[in-house]
């Protein structure tokens, strides 16, 4: 086994332990904690996969903005101590897991089934500036819709913020 | 070079479908809302590591799918920023933000 395998298996147990984490722990901050080490791992998934890029901005904007965000909102929903466990009814965990299984059975089904006739040596490097290429030549109508979409949203939660200021 | 474990298309698509389980699982059972939206990013993350998975296996001479993964975080961002004043503008008005509770909407 080579060592480039060992890093894998282990980024691999890493991002399914921060899966199980943010799933099954009592606390929100910890589900947080897990969830970063969820997209940690799946940074290095993207390093493997041949895209450095796409691993850069996973780990700025997950990891660098919207675990800030949920924890800037945990924060804010309320002191932690007076806070429930997270755990509810197991009547509800049991049905989780229910539809979490038929679905794995039903997408393991499909992977397994499907043909996977076209893989090839992938020898081919797409750099980044290939992508920028393509964002700014294919994708262009796309890549200015998403932008407009997140000043819009943006715009959305400040004035959600400003108008339950003024119902006060 | 195809000896690797990570040179291997369904390692990848499995990890991809094991987040999105652990997704499902969560939003079905946690409490709060906030809990909820940590598991639905656990899905997009599955779904963005498809993409690049697809793309790098099956046609390693384009972009697509790297692209759409910068689509699927953008999106990402954007939801999570209006879920997250939402929720805290539920938090302020019914002083929880525990789904079970939430029953009644305003008048």
């Amino acid at each position: 086994m080579h060592l480039a395998d060992v890093v894998f298996i282990i980024i691999l147990l890493i991002t399914m332990a921060g899966a199980l984490i943010t799933v099954l722990s009592g606390s929100i901050i910890y589900a947080l904690m897990g969830l970063i080490a969820t997209m940690f791992g799946i940074a290095g998934m993207y390093v493997y996969l041949n895209a450095p890029f796409i691993a850069m901005m996973q780990i700025l904007i997950y990891v660098g903005a919207i675990s800030i965000l949920i924890a800037f909102a945990i924060m804010l929903a309320g002191p932690m101590f007076k806070r429930p466990k997270e755990w509810t009814k197991p009547v509800k965990f049991i049905s989780g897991a229910i539809a979490a299984i038929v679905s794995f059975v039903l997408f393991f089904t499909v992977v397994m089934r499907t043909e996977w006739s076209g893989i090839k040596a992938a020898e081919a490097n797409m750099t980044t500036k290939d992508i920028g290429r393509a964002l700014f030549d294919r994708f262009m109508l796309p890549f200015e819709l998403i932008s407009l979409l997140i000043v819009v949203s943006i715009i959305g939660a400040i004035m959600l913020a400003l108008y339950s200021r003024k119902e006060k | 070079m195809t000896g690797y474990i990570f040179n291997n298309l369904h390692i990848y698509l499995f990890l991809a479908l094991f987040l999105m389980c652990c997704g499902i699982l969560g939003i079905v059972y946690r409490r709060t809302l906030i809990a909820m939206l940590i598991c639905v990013e656990l899905i997009m993350n599955g779904a963005g590591l498809n993409f690049v998975a697809i793309n790098r296996f099956l046609y390693p001479d384009r972009v697509n799918g790297q692209v759409f993964t910068l689509f699927i975080m953008g999106i990402a961002a954007a939801e999570t920023a209006i879920a997250l004043a939402i929720i805290i503008l539920i938090f302020r008005r019914f002083k929880n933000i525990e789904g079970d509770r939430l029953k009644e909407m305003k008048d």
